[in-house]
Formats: C-alpha cells, sequence, structure tokens
C-alpha cells in the first residue's frame, strides 16, 4: 500500500462541507410540493369497484377477484403492507400461484388471497375472549385488537391462514377490508393498488354464499369451504384445469413449535395422571393405601398442573389479561379448557390443603376429601377433554378427534403411572414398612408392566403415521411423514430412544424385580434413582412427541408460491 | 407559463365519471413526487414528507406514467435504503487482506495514487470503469467525461450492455439512431401487440396495466417459449422453441411478402433495403419455419393475419430478444415487421424495445462511454470539436474511438491490458455471464475500486478499495424510462453514516485527481443538466428546449426530443403548442416517417439464423433460461432483498422451473433440491415442477448468484450483449455428498 499524501487542510475542509451538504435535504425548498393526502391514490377512478350502497340485511361485503386479471404483480401485498401501516415483516394479503394442465396447454394461475370474511368465522368461534365480531351490516369479520390477549389459537382454528401474530404487540391482527377507508367511500387499499384492477369490494347474499359453499366451488387447491364459508368471490372465464396445484404444494415445512403449549399440554397431562394413578392402589385396598404416597402424589400433582397453567400464560402476548378468557365458553373450547384446568387446579389446592391439615392432625371428614378428589379428577380429565378438542377442531388430519384423544389420554396414562411409581418409590424410601408391603410390591410391577404396554401403543400409534409415506396421494399426512423423517427425522429417532429405555426396557427390568444386585437397605433407593430415570426419559420423550406434535401437522392454507 | 396539471388531470382518469367534490378529503401532508428508482417503467412517486424527509411513499396518481399504481418495488423503494448494510464509511484493504474502514481523504488519495501508478506502468488505458444504469444522467454524464477527458482512461462501459445494447445496436441501424419511438398511451392505443421475449406482467407490471387499460380489445400475442404470467393473459400464445424467434419474423415477413399484406406507399417512401430483405425472406417458408420454431403452420397464417388485419400494430420486446446471441437481427427483424406494414409514427404502432434499468436511456445517451456525450460520435471529428466547444475543453483531449464493450474490458484484464477497474452501481460478481471464471478474472486485477450503496455486493467483497455512494432518494438528478421521458430524482432522505452522492464522489476525483478546474462548470446536477442541453442541440436527443428541474416537475416529467424553439418565437408561443396531451401523456416519433439516416430513410436489416453455440446434447441434455422471477425482486436483489416485504413476496431459495417429463427422466421429484451442471458449475436449486416451461428446458430466475455459475458466455457480435439465455444443462437429484 503505498504511503498516502499529506492532507492538505483545504481538502478535508471540502469534504467536510460536501458530507454536510449530502445531509441537508433539498426537495422542499428546491422543487414544487404536492399537496399530498396520506392515502394516495384518492380519486373517483376507484368507484367502480366498491359497492354504491350498504348491504341489505341477508347481504355482506365480499372480495371478489377476477382470475382472468390477477397477473401476479403482488402490488396488491406491498400496498396493504404499507397504507395499513403494518410491521416489517407483517403482511395480510398474499398472492400464491396454481399451475398445472398439460405440456400441450400448461395453465398458471396466481391468486390474490387475504381474509374471507367466512359466514362462519372459525377465528371468532375459537376465540376465548371474544376478540372477533362478524360486523352485522357489512359482514367483515373485524379483529378487535385490544381484546386480543394473543393466545393465536384463531391461527390454528382459521382454515386460511389469515390472522397473523405479531410479537412486538403481543396481538394477533387481520385484515379487516380496510372497513374505515370504506366506510367513507375509499377504495380498500388493495383494490386502489391492483394495476389491472382485478380485486373489488361486492355486495353477495349470504344465502347464496352457504350454498355455493356446499357444492365446493371455492378455489382449486384451496381448502374446503363448507367449514367456515368463505365469502371471497374467485371468478373466472377461463375454464381451470381439474389437475391444478398450489405452487408449493409439496413444499412442507415445520411449523411454529409453539413451546410453551408443548410444555403445558405435557404436564398437565402428567398432572391429571399422577393423581388419576394414585387413585388406583386407593380403589383396591381402599383405606390400606398408603398416606404418605398419596399426599406426595397430591403435591407432585398440584406442581405440575400449576407448572403447566403456568407455561400456558408465557403462550399469550399479552398474558396479564389472561383472565378474560372465559369470556368465550360459549363456543370456545380454548375458554373450556381454561375454566376446567383452572379449576382443577384450586381443587389441587383444595386437596393438597387437607392432605397437610390431615398430617398436622386436623381431622377432615372423607367424605370432603373424597368429594374434591372426585371433582378434581373429574375436572381434570375435562381439561384433557377440553385439549383434546382445541385441536380436533382445527380440522388437521394429524390432529383428528382419534389420533388426538389416545395421544392425550395415553400421555396421561403413561407419565401418571411413571410418576406415581416414582411417588411410590420415595414415599417406600421414606418409610420402610410400606416397603415390605406385598400389595403395593406387586402394585408396582404391575404398574411397570402396564407403562411398558402403554408406551408401546403409543410409539405404535405415532409410527402408524409414517405408514402414509407408502400412499401414493401427496396428502397431509404423507406430508406430516415426510416431515418425520425429513427435518424432524433427529427429534423423531431420540423420541423413540428415550421412549424405548425409559418407558419400554427399563420398567420391564423392573417388574421382574430386578434390583441391579442392590443389598437390600439401598434397594428403596436403588427403586428411588430407577423410578426418576424412568419420569426423567418419558417426560423428555413426552415433550418430544408434542414438540412433532406441533411441528409436523401440516396446517390448510390458501395456494401459496413456489419455494416459498 | 407552469402548465396547470390540476385542469388537465382529469383526462388520465379513464373515462370514468367524477362527481364534483363527492369525496372526502383525507388529511393533508406535504409531498414530492420524484421517478421511482427500479426499472425503466418511470413510475412517479409521491414521496411523504416530515420536516422534508421522506416518511413514506405511495404512487402518484397524476403522473402519467402509472396512473396511480406501482409494484411492490416501488411501494417498498424507501425501506431498503435503511438497511443494516448500507456502505457508511470508505473501505480500503489492508495488507493482511481485510477492509478496513478508512476517511474519505485516505479513500480518495489510495484511489488516485493507485490509478496513476497503474497508468505509468501500463499506460493510460490500463485503467477502465464499469457504470450501471442506476445512477442519475448527470452523474454518468460526469463520470464518463471526467474519466474520459481528466483520467485519460479510454474504456468504461454500462450494464447497460446487459439489457439493452441490442436495441441500441437495432435501432441504430435501422433508424440511423437510438431512438425508441414509443410512447406507453401505444399501448392503450393498440388493436394489436405482439409481445416478444417479454414477460410484461412480471418484469414491467405498470405497463402491463397500460394495456389493462386499452380499450381496443386488442388481440395480444405473447412470443415466448415458457408459458409466462403475460402467455396466460395473452389472446394468442406462441410457445416457439428457444432461439427460434429470428425465423419465426423471417417467416411472418415472408407470409406478409407472399399475401400482399404489405404497405407499399410507406415502404417505398420510407425505406430502404426491402427488395433484398424480400429476397432474404423468399426461403423462409411456412414448412420450413413451422418445423424450425414448431409453431404449426396454421397457427403462423393466423398471426400473419391478425397483424395484416390490425389498423395500429405495435411490436414490444424485451430481453428475450435482447439477451440473444443474435439480438440485433431478431430486434430488426420485428422492426423490419413494423416497417413494412406502416406500423411506425401512428398512434398504438411501433417497434418498440422496452428497457431494463431505470436510467438505462440516460446511460445510452449522455454517460459518454461508446457514444460520445449525447450521442455522438467519437470517430467523428465534427462531433469532438462540438463537445469540446459545449464543455470548453481542448477538443484534442477527446478521444477518436469508442470505448472497449463491458466483455472486451473483462477480456482485457485477462489478457492483462486492463489493471485497474472502477466499478460503479454494478455487481458483475454475480450478474456478468459465465461467473466463475469473471470472479477469477477480477482476481488478477491490480486495484477494484467498488462504488455502491451497500458493502455487502458480491463485487464489493473483491473489492480493494470500496466507495460508499448515496443511494436513489438521497440525491437529486434526472432519469430517462423506456419512453424517452425525462423524470425526476429527489433528495428525500439523509445518506447514513460518510455516504455521499456519486455526483459528489466524481467532484472529489476530479479534484484529488488534479483535473477539478475542468469540472469548474459542473457544479451542481442542474448545472450539469444544462450542459446536457447544449450538448443534444440538433441532435434526435435534442432537449435544448427544457427549461431546467422545474420544468420536468411541472409536466410530469417531458419526452425526448424537445428542442428549443426556433428563434422568433417566444417560450409563451411554444409552450402553447404544448398541450397536455403531447407533453405529458405521450409523443411518439417518425410521425412524419423521417428517420434519423441521411437520407431519412430507414433500413431493412437482416440475417442468416445461426444455432446457438451450445445446443443440449447426449452430456448436457437440457437447455438452460434465465430470466425474472418475481416483480419482487430487481436484478441481483443487491437492493431489493433488503426489503422484508420484498422478501417474503419472493422465494427464499433458488428454485429451477421443470417439465414434469424431463423431472421424471431425471427422477426428480417436486420440491426436491436438485443439482444443475453446465460444463462451467454445478448449482443447487429446488424443483419446481411444472409444465409452464417446455420440455427439454430448465428455468432459472437470475436474481440469485448461482445462475450465472452455469451459463455460457457468448455475445451479440453486433451489440456484444451477453447471450444470458441459452446453454446447455443437466439436473439430477442432490445426492448426499454433494456440498451444501
Amino acid at each position: 500500500m503505498p504511503a498516502l499524501a499529506p492532507l492538505t487542510a483545504e481538502s478535508t475542509s471540502l469534504i467536510e462541507m460536501l458530507l454536510t451538504a449530502q445531509q441537508q435535504l433539498s426537495a422542499v425548498e428546491a422543487f414544487a410540493l404536492c399537496e399530498s393526502s396520506g392515502v394516495e391514490p384518492v380519486d373517483g377512478r376507484y368507484r367502480s369497484l366498491i359497492p354504491l350502497s350498504l348491504p341489505e340485511p341477508g347481504q355482506q361485503y365480499a372480495f371478489e377477484v377476477d382470475l382472468d386479471r390477477c397477473s401476479g404483480c403482488k402490488a396488491c401485498v406491498a400496498a396493504c403492507h404499507n397504507l395499513n401501516g403494518l410491521e416489517e415483516e407483517e403482511l395480510w394479503r398474499s398472492v400464491g400461484l396454481l399451475h398445472g394442465g398439460t405440456n400441450q396447454l400448461p395453465v398458471i394461475q396466481h391468486v390474490t388471497t387475504a381474509c374471507h370474511h367466512c359466514l362462519e368465522p372459525a377465528c371468532l368461534q375459537g376465540c376465548p375472549v371474544r376478540a372477533y365480531e362478524k360486523d352485522p351490516q357489512t359482514g367483515i369479520v373485524r379483529h378487535l385488537d385490544d381484546q386480543c390477549i394473543g393466545c393465536q389459537y384463531c391461527i390454528l382454528t382459521c382454515p386460511y391462514d389469515v390472522p397473523k401474530y405479531s410479537k412486538q404487540k403481543g396481538i394477533v391482527r387481520k385484515c379487516d377490508m380496510c372497513r374505515t377507508r370504506l366506510a367513507e367511500g375509499e377504495a380498500p387499499a388493495c383494490v386502489q393498488a391492483c394495476p389491472t384492477r382485478a380485486i373489488r369490494i361486492t355486495v353477495i347474499d349470504q344465502q347464496e354464499a352457504s350454498d355455493d359453499c356446499e357444492t365446493n366451488l371455492f378455489l382449486p387447491g384451496a381448502p374446503e369451504p363448507g367449514h367456515t364459508l368463505p365469502t371471497t368471490v374467485y371468478k373466472t372465464a377461463r375454464p381451470l384445469p381439474g389437475n391444478l396445484l398450489p405452487a408449493d404444494y409439496y413444499a412442507a415445512a415445520p411449523q411454529h413449535a409453539h413451546w410453551p403449549l408443548v410444555f403445558m399440554l405435557v404436564l398437565t397431562q402428567m398432572s391429571v395422571g399422577v393423581f388419576l394413578a394414585d387413585q388406583w392402589p386407593r380403589l383396591i385396598a381402599g383405606d390400606r393405601g398408603e398416606p404418605l404416597a398419596h399426599r406426595y402424589a397430591i403435591d407432585l400433582a398440584l406442581w405440575l398442573g400449576l407448572a403447566g397453567i403456568g407455561a400456558s400464560l408465557l403462550h399469550l402476548g399479552r398474558p396479564w389479561y389472561a383472565y378474560r378468557a372465559v369470556l368465550g365458553l360459549r363456543t370456545s373450547w380454548l375458554s373450556r379448557e381454561i375454566l376446567a384446568f383452572s379449576l382443577y387446579g384450586g381443587l389441587l389446592l383444595v386437596c393438597a390443603g387437607m392432605a397437610w391439615l390431615q398430617r398436622w392432625g386436623v381431622h377432615v371428614p372423607g367424605t370432603l376429601t373424597g368429594a374434591a378428589e372426585t371433582s378434581a379428577c373429574v375436572f381434570g380429565l375435562a381439561g384433557v377433554g377440553c385439549s383434546v378438542m382445541i385441536y380436533v377442531r382445527t380440522r388437521r388430519p394429524f390432529w383428528s378427534a382419534g389420533a388426538t384423544t389416545t395421544k392425550f389420554s395415553l400421555t396421561c396414562a403413561l407419565l401418571g403411572l411413571a410418576g406415581a411409581l416414582l411417588v411410590w418409590a420415595v414415599a417406600a424410601a421414606r418409610s420402610p414398612e410400606s416397603a415390605t408391603d406385598p400389595m403395593m410390591s406387586e402394585l408396582r410391577h404391575q404398574a411397570c408392566r402396564w407403562l411398558a404396554a402403554a408406551v408401546l401403543v403409543k410409539l405404535l400409534l405415532e409410527c402408524s403415521v409414517i405408514l402414509q409415506l407408502r400412499r401414493t396421494r401427496h396428502g397431509p399426512l404423507k406430508r406430516t411423514a415426510l416431515l418425520m423423517t425429513g427435518e424432524l427425522k433427529p427429534v423423531m429417532q431420540g423420541r423413540l430412544l428415550l421412549a424405548a429405555f425409559g418407558g419400554v426396557a427399563l420398567p420391564l427390568l423392573l417388574a421382574t424385580g430386578w434390583t441391579m444386585g442392590a443389598s437390600e437397605p439401598t434397594q428403596p433407593l436403588f427403586a428411588v434413582a430407577a423410578h426418576t430415570l424412568i419420569v426423567a426419559a418419558m417426560l423428555i420423550g413426552e415433550l418430544m412427541e408434542r414438540y412433532l406434535f406441533f411441528t409436523a401437522v401440516v396446517a390448510p392454507k390458501m395456494p401459496g408460491a413456489p419455494a416459498s | 407559463m407552469k402548465l396547470d396539471l390540476e385542469n388537465v388531470a382529469p383526462a388520465l382518469r379513464d373515462g370514468e365519471a367524477v362527481a364534483e367534490g363527492d369525496h372526502q378529503s383525507p388529511p393533508r401532508s406535504v409531498g414530492a413526487t420524484m421517478v421511482c428508482g427500479f426499472c425503466s417503467t418511470g413510475c412517479g412517486l409521491n414521496i411523504h414528507l416530515r420536516d422534508g424527509e421522506a416518511i413514506n411513499l405511495t404512487p402518484a396518481a397524476d403522473y402519467p406514467v402509472n396512473l396511480g399504481m406501482a409494484c411492490p418495488k416501488g411501494w417498498e423503494a424507501l425501506a431498503v435504503l435503511k438497511a443494516a448494510d448500507r456502505a457508511t464509511q470508505p473501505l480500503l484493504r489492508d495488507a493482511r487482506g481485510h477492509l478496513r474502514p478508512v476517511d474519505w481523504p485516505a479513500a480518495l488519495t489510495a484511489f488516485c495514487q493507485r490509478f496513476k501508478t497503474i497508468q505509468q506502468a501500463h499506460g493510460p488505458h490500463s485503467v477502465a470503469f464499469l457504470s450501471t444504469g442506476q445512477i442519475a444522467t448527470e452523474e454518468m454524464a460526469l463520470l464518463g467525461c471526467l474519466a474520459k477527458f481528466g483520467m485519460g482512461l479510454l474504456h468504461g462501459d454500462g450494464n447497460t450492455r446487459q439489457c439493452m445494447a441490442t436495441a441500441v445496436v437495432a435501432y441504430k441501424e435501422a433508424f440511423g439512431f437510438d431512438a425508441p419511438p414509443y410512447s406507453y398511451a401505444d399501448l392503450e392505443e393498440s388493436d394489436v401487440i405482439v409481445l416478444v421475449g417479454s414477460n410484461l406482467c412480471i418484469a414491467h407490471p405498470i405497463l402491463w396495466q397500460r394495456i389493462c387499460l386499452n380499450r381496443q380489445r386488442p388481440e395480444i400475442i405473447a412470443v415466448d417459449p415458457r408459458t409466462t404470467e403475460t402467455a396466460m393473459a395473452a389472446t394468442l400464445h406462441l410457445p416457439l422453441r428457444p432461439k427460434s424467434d429470428l425465423t419465426l419474423f423471417y417467416g411472418i415477413a415472408h407470409l406478409l411478402i407472399r399475401e400482399q399484406w404489405v404497405d407499399r406507399d410507406f415502404i417505398d417512401a420510407h425505406t430502404a433495403g426491402f427488395e433484398q430483405f424480400s429476397e432474404h425472406v423468399a426461403a423462409f417458408t411456412p414448412e420450413r419455419v413451422a418445423k424450425a420454431t414448431g409453431i404449426d403452420q396454421a397457427t403462423l397464417h393466423r398471426v400473419a393475419r391478425i397483424i395484416h388485419r390490425g389498423q395500429r400494430v405495435s411490436f414490444w420486446w424485451t430481453m428475450g430478444v435482447n439477451q440473444s446471441y443474435e439480438g440485433v437481427r431478431t430486434a430488426q427483424s420485428l422492426i423490419n415487421l413494423a416497417l413494412m406494414t406502416g406500423s411506425i409514427g401512428r398512434p398504438g404502432t411501433g417497434a418498440n424495445s422496452i428497457t431494463g434499468q431505470c436510467n438505462a436511456m440516460g446511460s445510452r445517451l449522455f454517460s459518454n462511454t461508446t457514444n460520445l456525450l449525447g450521442g455522438h460520435d467519437f470517430a467523428n471529428p465534427n462531433h469532438r470539436q462540438k463537445i469540446a466547444d459545449v464543455l470548453g475543453i481542448d477538443a484534442g483531449s477527446i478521444p477518436a474511438q469508442g470505448s472497449w464493450a463491458y466483455d472486451q474490458i473483462i477480456a482485457g484484464i485477462l489478457a492483462g491490458k486492463i489493471k485497474g477497474l472502477w466499478v460503479i452501481g454494478t455487481n458483475p460478481a454475480h450478474s456478468w455471464i459465465n461467473q466463475n471464471t469473471l470472479r477469477d478474472i477480477l482476481g488478477r486485477l491490480d486495484f477494484l475500486v467498488v462504488q455502491d450503496m451497500y458493502h455487502t455486493t458480491e463485487t464489493a467483497q473483491l473489492a480493494h478499495l470500496v466507495l460508499p455512494a448515496a443511494a436513489w432518494g438521497e440525491k437529486d438528478g434526472t432519469f430517462i424510462n423506456s419512453e424517452r421521458r425525462i423524470g425526476l430524482i429527489k433528495k428525500v432522505a439523509r445518506a447514513p453514516g460518510q455516504a455521499l452522492a456519486d455526483f459528489t464522489i466524481f467532484q472529489l476525483i476530479a479534484e484529488y485527481w488534479g483535473f477539478g478546474q475542468l469540472f469548474a462548470r459542473w457544479s451542481s446536477p442542474e448545472a450539469v443538466f444544462r450542459i446536457l442541453q447544449q450538448a443534444s442541440r440538433g441532435q434526435p436527443c435534442d432537449i435544448s428546449g427544457i427549461e431546467g428541474y422545474r420544468m420536468l416537475e411541472e409536466a410530469g416529467g417531458v419526452q425526448w426530443p424537445f428542442p428549443e424553439a426556433p428563434s422568433g418565437e417566444g417560450d409563451d408561443v411554444r409552450l402553447e403548442s404544448l398541450t397536455y396531451e403531447s407533453l405529458t401523456y405521450g409523443r411518439r416519433l417518425f410521425a412524419d416517417g423521417r428517420f434519423y439516416h441521411a437520407d431519412g430513410r430507414a433500413r431493412f436489416v437482416f440475417d442468416a439464423p445461426a444455432r446457438m453455440p451450445e445446443e443440449p446434447n447426449v452430456r448436457y441434455p437440457l437447455l438452460l433460461l434465465t430470466g425474472r422471477g418475481t416483480t419482487a425482486q430487481w436484478h441481483t436483489q443487491t437492493r431489493s432483498g433488503k426489503s422484508a416485504v420484498l422478501r417474503k413476496l419472493a422465494p427464499r431459495e433458488l428454485y429451477a422451473e421443470v417439465n414434469p417429463l424431463d423431472a421424471r427422466r431425471a427422477k426428480v421429484r417436486p420440491n426436491q433440491w436438485m443439482m444443475i451442471e453446465s460444463q462451467r458449475g454445478a448449482i443447487k436449486a429446488k424443483a419446481f415442477v411444472t409444465p409452464a416451461v417446455p420440455v427439454g428446458s430448465v428455468f432459472v430466475p437470475m436474481h440469485y448468484a448461482a445462475a450465472n455459475q452455469l451459463t455460457l458466455a457468448h455475445f451479440d457480435p453486433h451489440s456484444r450483449q451477453p447471450s444470458y439465455k441459452d446453454c446447455a444443462v443437466r439436473i439430477r437429484p442432490l445426492e448426499r455428498w454433494d456440498s451444501a
């Protein structure tokens, strides 16, 4: 590098002057400024693209997309982003691509899509805080941002992937058909920004729209319309070939893991499972059931339950408004789940309180403890049932009623058994007389066998989706299988190994009375260690399973773009 | 004096009644209208200002180009200015090979010393520059003049070589000057629109908008091997075999002549060479053409008949024609069709090349690279004297020859003749053909300077010195769009850090090099604009009549030519004759049938079609087509990749379109990663299996750096434009051992 020439004072000051000049903005003084409105473009040319009058009863506003005019420029998306002041990554409209036909007559068709302002909006029905309303006059499905607690359940229930979550704001937002603009006689952002006038707002007859959904004439490649009765009208004068596929049809990317929900589901289910499993010896032996183990079991169920409920709060964008979650009880399984688990948690506290009172010598009537425990069982099971329904309601094949019910109840069973076994082992280590109780010993061995059986059944069920790979059709379950054997394979393998070791091998060994040759006095401690290992392996395994439950699911959506 | 746009704007509102005062006026804020800085459409954007600084933008409703619309790039034009990787200070590569920040004096001193050292050792022409179609005309002119008249360079070219050189040469040979004859309004006036190698819907969505506004229910013939968006929307798609376009248009000419569907009067009065052309196309019988193009004879007849029946036939082409080894002749085959049918000079007609970059035409006319300033000829002593007089310099300092073309400069580096290179606002390490070789060649330079708004471009990463440039929106100047409309750009945002306008950087280089006095008159962009007006005087692109930036502002841009009124007529008289219609809505060339050749006649230029140099073969059975992917991507994505919205609107990863038949043969499954291999490189791409791409070809969007690892460096012999859209490749599924 040659030595730099000495700088003259002049040249340095010239540069400083130019740097200063660069920072001075000239447009204002140098040029005539146009008086511009905040929302350009505004003039009469869009008037033909919006209705002249408000909808009559039985009618509503709807988007109408002329597919023959949609050329895939995506100006609507950018304009919607710009004019609605969305966050950097937030898009309320998207443009997908359908393609197909034959080599002689290929067809590509871009499709612009936003909220379909459905007749029976699944977002609205699922919302636990009633943050959605369907405007009685315009039919616009509006999201009430200030009501939202950020639970994102609407994102799961909407089959069209419409609501978008803002991490920064902690709430979901979505297209409202620019209702304020419409009210002013202005066209929505997408409508006024479309260079080819492919999008317009029309007034539709709700009965007709519903009838159309019956005949399944919505859009090729779009989710089945019968579920939510979308109102967007896609029209074309061209016959679309029957083999049109979304450009992203073969793409499958792992979905959001929802970690707080993973923990919430597994922990609440384990809590309910432990609580139920602990009833087992008491059912067999009545009062002979070990009181120490019982107390431990209630404590464990309580802490697991509280941790699960706590984890669910972490999922919320605005957890301090969580109390609102019962507002949607009438329609939302999420509200029902939250209510059931809240009552379950409360009843567990009562049970635990009574157990401790008994320990301190306070007499608590058996009917009272019995009632509290039975109620806890009922609400715990109800909570798990509601959890199942939350996912079943999203109509995703991987989350079908059968699969979800089996998974969630088996998680209850096997984590409950594993937890109860640990509790019994700890109790046995603490009170030597119970260690030699032949009934408990036999029960533990039996529980170990049941545990291994439950794990095996669950693993078989989980692996059965892999059989979908043999299918020719590239359906949602096959895509799930592809994900599980592709990008998510390491998780799947880890899950299987942990379950095989902690859920099958170890319990079966213990069921044979195997103690690894531990001497008589150390045997209880060995049992505690072994059962801790089982619980740890099972818990991590179930968390992985639930992680796969969320990430390997294929969500319904409108047609997407290639390699998106 | 001032044109009152308020009174004329309703003319643009395409006939829909606007009741007086029937809309609510939204809250008012201050805005400045300026031209978009991405493509050559040249849309007007209304920049919303707060304290003089841009806070948002909306497409300008009263700008005669876009009528209130913009594509996503336009909507996001401001977002890309705020990227974290903006170049904010000069970077100089130190002895250990790391780019280190230095201050401007150190950078400029290094620039001058290193280039002077090279020139002393290897001669003045051993330093060259590669410029761009993305900076203001005034900046291009200053660059071209200071490089050639101050620094003593001979060779400098622009990246416009990659997009427009073919059209330039085609027009020059046919019309006598590089003069696209049309206005966008012609898209609304035509009853037959022939689009060749042009996916208007994606590459120029706002021009597609203008077609949608056409009330003549035009026949739209799309000529493209792929089933593009435009082909879908056309009334007739001709999916011809790649690179058979020249044969196709000769075949159409053959049919028009055979059926006597030509305009004899126009041919006799205004053209030369028709008889030879007739003899040439006599051999292009429908049988032969159908065989070569894959378009059946009935369709060929149908096309000829449509052209014959059309009253206002226009031919439009873009990169499918320009980026070809025989692009000039193909463009001229379209010009020939327009000439022989008299489809030129009237509303809705023309042989019309649609430009690529926002200021490609500024570069073509005023960059002082292959042409002397203002479309003059370096070889012509009168032209040299004229420009010397305008600039107030010695005519002897103007070289008597033009520059090497881009590919010749690259070859010059390889041959050791070019040792220093100055790259301004372009990214050859991504965009140049046969990239692996190009990167190797750039590595042989003694000194590589990259002047760019981002320090992360593939080329900047190779540089010895990076100069941080202010971007569109951070400086003043003018662009010239496809329809020859000169529009303004304005400084509405603050450049980050120490970034300076290219104009200022050029001024500083003149100062540090030691010839600052030579450019004393070039004090501001507007001062330069006035110099350019003088330089253009008497040329077809005469703009001497424009009254500074203010007139461009008031008229919504002005199309060239716009000569000064003949003496004796006052300004008022001339301006009166300029109706709103003529000034803003469009003026076309050749209404009088006079072309720019000395005899006033247009030429029929033609040649025998040639085979592509690397046809698909046994080892590489597929043909690689490249082109634009989405409206959200611009060229090498240097800018468009910086907007979150634009990123979301484009595929994240490189994908390639493959026909289902070829995919099945190669055992490539949909959405699977595959390798595309040519003799020059191998790249990884996701397979998008679709019949939209014809059997036997693979389409790769050019926006991903990998694409040009495959392409074959071959050029049109007349325009030196790279032929990006034909080379042989093969595909196979990605194997575990392929490097990621």
